[in-house]
């Protein structure tokens, strides 16, 4: 008796342990995603009985405005940060990628914006692009100096040119990046912008403070880009999205970069390779899997972009920052009608659908399935 | 063998502890923020007092944020409050789904609270099918707040009840032309401002089921308003980094701006000096009649409720000529009861008095309805919104821009 | 040998050219390290700096802020200490007097006149304050005694008087609060004075200080002051800071260790576990991770508002939402730590639980006496990824929890307060000091254990 009784708990123990894990799934995603499903075919008000109305809650949504106006924001926004933040990453890993001292600071300084709530970082973004806010400010003050910049810049680039001919006019390796020539151009150029602008050749420039409104507006971004410019609030929120994430997928390039072998930079160098083409062809394709997963999760996250629209609130016309996430809200809760909870469902059904398709997509192209060689 | 016996007991003092309650509970309702702090000195004052003998306890729930997603969401649960908030914006939304209790019953046997005491433009919003569904506790409308430092360097007359808006335009080119950094108008992107404009033309927001953004009377109304920004006479407040018209007064430079009473505690705390002054909204050029909103929120009674009796009794005490002097006196909400016009609080010689008076004045004169839009709500008023923006920041003509709206109202909101 | 020692030579110059260039690499990379450190944290410092300003959105934005100044530190604490206090914390003392000094610009022409000076009531319009007319008001007894040119001179053509002004509290109260304001004519310009004016008003017209005796601490931190004065809970009296701090705490800690023991258990078992539709369960798992909190919240927040299918019942609640338990049972696991400890498990070699098979240890007794133990840097990791992830959730809280205020956690208490002082226009003095002290208990969190953070986010890339 007590050794079947062993036999029948040691069998299973298994299942125990898992069931608690099942139990939740099953509530709080099995029985949630097929809930949508069933609500997006009707018509619920959270009072009344729900009443099965077909595909009209679909028809209705791609007629409605709104929708339209939150899908294509929500595709533009996660196509372009997507791509930023992926590209700001991967350079950003490997220019921290030094063994020097105090190295680790600068790493877990960089990292502060992604351990920070989105709450905090959007109020500070939100007052940062004030009409009166700080990067108007620095447009402005760019403005003004842009003269002594370009004359900087100009310098820079010609004395750096110099000086690396010079190396290789003497037949030496040199990289066209070289930092100590760098350091030597920089401070040369600052010398001579220095002289020209206390001799009077040069002047800062008087224009007009700048007062872009970058939240309030209706106005869509860049201007050449037609049809297919973005509001420009939205634009505000990618600049804050693309700085925030940065970081975090940053530390997942690092950790790659170590695993990279040595002996592939060294095999590169004896066939001669510059410092960027061994970026392109030892780096980049080495870091293929990290890659891979950065840009899934990065369109997964981006696609579910809801906090700072909801923060953002009143201080942008709703229709230029609305995501389909947040249709999704605010059709579920709305401020001044009832729950339309056949539209949100259908609507979040939608979300659903694209995340899978164009994770699908993305997959097909970089041609990596991680996920399945389980 | 230990462990299991520690459970048992844990969960036989859970079910101890749920069913030891008593006492009949009244919950209310309402919104959070500076609201909460007058709901709680009320029912510190009127309520409990009064109802403590019958062994009554009060619990009073503000909710922060999002108060209409709260109040639907709980009577849809059978979880709502006793009493709460209904603005008149939705209020008739939830009165059709039959959660609220109809009072004209309890108004009958009331010896304290009759519908005629309640001032009769706020009651529209809370009737259905001749029955009323909420005791409005308080309301706002638009005035004309004016800056009277402007008016007096540029050396012009102050706004009064007798300007049309022609007439006012003149006083502001006047007001603009000593300064380039004066604003003779705060122009808010909204239909809750240009609206008035439109009702004083004699627009009325629905025929039958249909709206007709482009009837004369509505883009005419939509054209002056819209025009004072392109005659240089008014900016919108986000032109110079600002949320709303309040804002963009407080600054000081601007003439004037249409808002309701919710303006002066605004003023108290962030512009405390400013030398304002208030009169009635501008006549039609056309009609010489005045437009107005009536912004009200009224309380409701839970038809689930256990203890309706009860409720209505707190709902008396809440709305009691006694507690709506109190709040009237905090200079803070005008309250409902007609009988207030007499106060003594509006003869005071302070601008917030005066400003209030103006207000409440407001809500009786010429073409004043209700802040709400059939089931549409909010949406109904995006479109007109968007085009108002557009309009005024130049992207689209006033034909265009009615023209795309009224295509959104028909297909998008009231298809 | 010549050519030896030139060798040698060249050798020694090579050896010196290296260290030179390694230095000025070093440098370089320092350089561009710091400039990126700007980039990241640049945005927070100068909100920390802003925060303490009375307008934070004042043209051209600068750091050179009146709160910042010690010539108006030394202004307050000297008034301060005047008006009968410490000098840190003020207050205005009966039968003391008070002496401050103002100086105006005349231009060409304008006639020079005394600035009218009088302490106004200042009624709150916001906040408990609003309602309580009772209160006595410094302007009901303190005296404006006088108001005397000292000095007079001409500079370019205008001309510049300073004036003395002595404020006294002739009556037996304290006060906590003493407002004042200057008003001069159109066009006449305030150039400086003991303390610098909060607000200048009406077209110029008129200089105005909240509170003159606030004491040096009130006058730097006067927007830290208004978020923990103005915000507490009107039923328990605490701080709406703080609750929502240690409420954020309490849910973070509270999911991780359910998340924690849930996953190690699901993962465990997948990882060893065969069993029919394993296959499909865990596709299933992966596309949860795939589908957003947006979807399934519809359902979710149904779920919990009738107690999970009428459970919650038993215990005497009718309803989870507002409640902590509904907000840690909805997210007390997720797919996607499941799957990290899925693929941790499914890393170790299966010897070590065929050891302890022969050893006769018992399921149970393997998973928690060994694999567990062996478990801990997936376990640390997870640690920190939840703790961050429910720490900075946003959207499941703003669906759950409504109300009371103090039961929110720190995410949706700040969009609260967001509301509450962007309602009428953005008062970002409070809002940003908001934030300020919000952020500070993760980034202290994060300083001490940045290791684990770091580590925890590698190991996903590397795991996951």
């Amino acid at each position: 008796m007590e050794n079947k009784w062993r036999f029948l708990k040691e069998k299973s123990a298994p299942y125990l342990l898992l069931t608690p894990f099942v139990i939740w799934f099953l509530i709080f995603f099995g029985y949630a995603f097929i809930r949508v499903l069933f609500f997006s075919f009707t018509d619920y008000d959270l009072f009344a009985t729900p009443r099965f109305v077909g595909l009209s809650n679909f028809q209705g949504l791609f007629r409605e405005f709104l929708f339209a106006r939150a899908l294509k924001n929500s595709l533009t926004y996660a196509i372009i940060v997507t791509t930023f933040q992926t590209i700001g990453a991967l350079i950003l890993a490997v220019v921290l990628n030094y063994k020097i001292r105090g190295i680790k600071f600068f790493r877990a300084a960089y990292y502060m914006p992604s351990v920070t709530s989105s709450v905090v970082i959007t109020l500070i973004f939100i007052w940062l692009f004030q009409r009166k806010g700080v990067i108007n400010y620095l447009l402005t003050l760019f403005a003004q100096y842009r003269l002594l910049i370009w004359v900087f810049l100009i310098f820079f680039l010609i004395s750096q040119t110099l000086l690396v001919l010079k190396e290789k006019w003497r037949q030496r390796p040199v990289s066209i990046f070289e930092p100590s020539y760098v350091v030597l151009s920089l401070l040369l150029a600052v010398v001579i912008t220095f002289l020209l602008k206390t001799g009077g050749f040069i002047s800062i420039l008087t224009v007009q403070p700048l007062e872009t409104i970058w939240l309030n507006t209706r106005e869509t971004t860049p201007n050449w880009a037609g049809s297919l410019a973005f509001p420009r609030p939205l634009a505000a929120i990618m600049f804050l999205n693309i700085w925030t994430t940065i970081p975090t997928f940053m530390l997942l390039y690092l950790a790659g970069l170590q695993d990279i072998p040595l002996s592939l930079y060294q095999a590169a160098e004896v066939d001669g390779a510059s410092t960027v083409q061994k970026f392109w062809y030892v780096t980049v394709p080495q870091l293929r899997h990290i890659t891979f997963l950065v840009v899934t999760m990065g369109l997964i996250s981006t696609l579910q972009m809801f906090d700072q629209v909801a923060i953002i609130g009143g201080q942008a016309p709703q229709e230029s920052i609305i995501t389909l996430a947040y249709y999704v809200y605010v059709t579920m809760f709305p401020r001044s009608a009832i729950a339309e909870v056949g539209m949100a469902s259908a609507a979040a059904l939608v979300l659903a659908v694209l995340t899978l398709i164009i994770v699908v997509i993305q997959q097909r192209v970089t041609g990596e399935r991680r996920y399945k060689s389980e | 063998m230990k462990t299991r016996l520690l459970w048992g007991i844990m969960f036989l003092v859970l079910i101890i502890s749920s069913v030891s309650q008593a006492a009949t509970e009244i919950r209310i309702a309402g919104f959070g923020g500076n609201d909460q702090n007058i709901v709680e000195e009320l029912i510190a004052r009127f309520v409990e007092t009064e109802l403590a003998a019958q062994g009554v306890k009060i619990i009073y729930e503000p909710i922060a944020d999002d108060y209409p997603r709260y109040i639907l969401n709980a009577l849809s649960a059978g979880t709502a409050a006793d009493l709460f908030y209904m603005d008149i914006f939705w209020a008739k939304n939830v009165i059709k789904t039959g959660a609220v209790e109809p009072l004209d019953s309890y108004l009958q046997d009331s010896a304290v609270l009759s519908k005629d005491d309640i001032v009769t433009s706020l009651l529209e919003g809370f009737t259905v099918d001749g029955s009323l569904y909420g005791i409005p506790k308080d309301f706002n409308s638009l005035a004309l707040f004016y800056n009277k430092d402007l008016f007096d360097i540029a050396g012009v007359e102050y706004p009064n009840s007798e300007d049309t808006w022609e007439s006012l335009e003149q006083k502001l080119e006047k007001v603009v032309a000593i300064d380039q950094n004066f604003i003779g108008m705060a122009l808010q992107p909204d239909f809750a401002r240009m609206g008035a404009l439109a009702y004083a033309n004699g627009w009325e927001p629905f025929v039958g089921n249909e709206t007709n953004l482009l009837a004369p009377e509505f883009k005419e109304a939509f054209a002056v308003y819209t025009d004072l920004k392109a005659k240089g006479l008014g900016l919108m407040p986000a032109d110079i980094g600002q949320g709303w018209g309040g804002g963009a007064f407080a600054t000081g430079n601007t003439a004037t701006c249409l808002e309701g009473a919710w303006i002066i505690g605004f003023l108290r705390d962030q512009a405390p000096n400013l030398n304002y002054d208030a009169t009635l909204l501008p006549k039609s050029t056309a009609t010489g009649e005045r437009g107005n909103f009536i912004f009200t929120v009224a309380w409701g009674i839970n038809a689930d409720s256990q203890n309706k009796e009860l409720t209505f009794k707190v709902l008396e005490a809440l709305t009691s000529p006694a507690a709506q002097q109190w709040v009237l006196e905090r200079g803070l909400a005008i309250p409902s009861r007609k009988s207030l016009v007499d106060n003594p609080y509006f003869e005071n010689e302070t601008k917030e008095a005066q400003a209030n008076k103006i207000v409440f004045i407001g809500a009786a004169t010429g073409q004043v309805k209700p802040f709400s839009f059939k089931e549409y709500g909010g949406k109904w008023i995006d479109p007109i919104n968007a085009a108002l923006a557009e309009v005024m920041s130049g992207q689209s003509t006033v034909e265009q821009a009615l023209a795309t709206a009224q295509k959104r109202l028909d297909e998008d909101v009231m298809k | 040998m010549s050519e030896l020692s030139s060798n040698q030579q060249s050798q020694v110059e090579l050896q010196f050219r290296i260290r030179r260039k390694r230095w000025l690499n070093v440098g370089a990379v320092y350089l561009i390290l710091i400039l990126i450190s700007f980039l990241f944290m640049g945005p927070f410092l100068f909100g920390a700096i802003s925060s303490l300003k009375d307008n934070p959105t004042e043209w051209p934005p600068t750091i050179q802020t009146a709160q910042l100044s010690p010539r108006n530190w030394l202004g307050a604490f000297n008034l301060a200490r005047q008006a009968g206090s410490g000098g840190l914390f003020g207050q205005f003392k009966a039968g003391k007097m008070v002496q401050l000094k103002v100086t105006y610009r005349f231009p060409a022409g304008h006639e020079v006149v005394l600035p009218e000076v009088s302490i106004p009531v200042r009624v709150a319009g916001s906040g408990q304050a609003a309602l309580d007319l009772t209160q006595k008001y410094a302007a009901d007894y303190l005296e404006v005694s006088a108001v005397e040119e000292i000095k007079r001179w001409t500079e370019g053509g205008a001309i510049y008087a300073e004036y003395q002004i002595m404020i006294s509290n002739p009556s037996h109260f304290n006060f906590d609060i003493v407002p004042l304001n200057l008003k001069v004519p159109y066009q006449v310009e305030f150039v400086q004075g003991t303390l610098t004016p909060n607000n200048i008003e009406r077209l110029g017209m008129v200089q105005s200080w909240k509170n003159i005796s606030s004491g040096l601490i009130p006058y730097i931190f006067h927007n830290y002051d208004r978020v923990f004065n103005e915000n507490y809970s009107r039923s328990t009296g605490r701080s709406l800071f703080l609750s929502w701090v240690l409420n954020s705490f309490f849910i973070s800690i509270m999911r991780v260790i359910t998340t924690l023991i849930l996953a190690a258990m699901a993962g465990y078992v997948l990882a060893r576990l065969k069993f029919v539709g394993q296959k499909l369960f865990f596709v299933l798992i992966l596309f949860s991770m795939m589908i957003p909190a947006q979807v399934t919240f519809i359902s979710n927040y149904l779920v919990l508002r009738d107690g999970v299918f009428g459970l919650s019942k038993m215990f005497g609640v009718n309803s989870l939402l507002n409640t902590f338990s509904g907000l840690i049972i909805q997210g007390m696991v997720s797919g996607s730590a499941v799957f990290i400890m899925k693929q941790f498990f499914a890393g170790l070699p299966r010897s070590l639980e065929e050891s302890a098979c022969i050893d006769g240890a018992s399921t149970y007794q393997t998973f928690f006496k060994i694999m567990l133990p062996l478990a801990k840097p997936a376990l640390g990791a997870l640690t920190i990824l939840t703790f961050q992830g429910t720490w900075n959730d946003f959207f499941m809280p703003l669906v759950i929890i409504t109300s009371p205020m103090d039961k929110f956690p720190l995410t949706v208490g700040l969009l609260s307060f967001r509301i509450m002082y962007g309602a009428a226009g953005m008062a970002w003095g409070p809002i940003l000091a908001g934030a300020i002290i919000s952020a500070l208990p993760i980034i202290i969190l994060f300083v001490v254990f940045q290791k684990y953070f770091v580590e925890g986010i590698s190991f996903t890339g590397l795991k996951g």
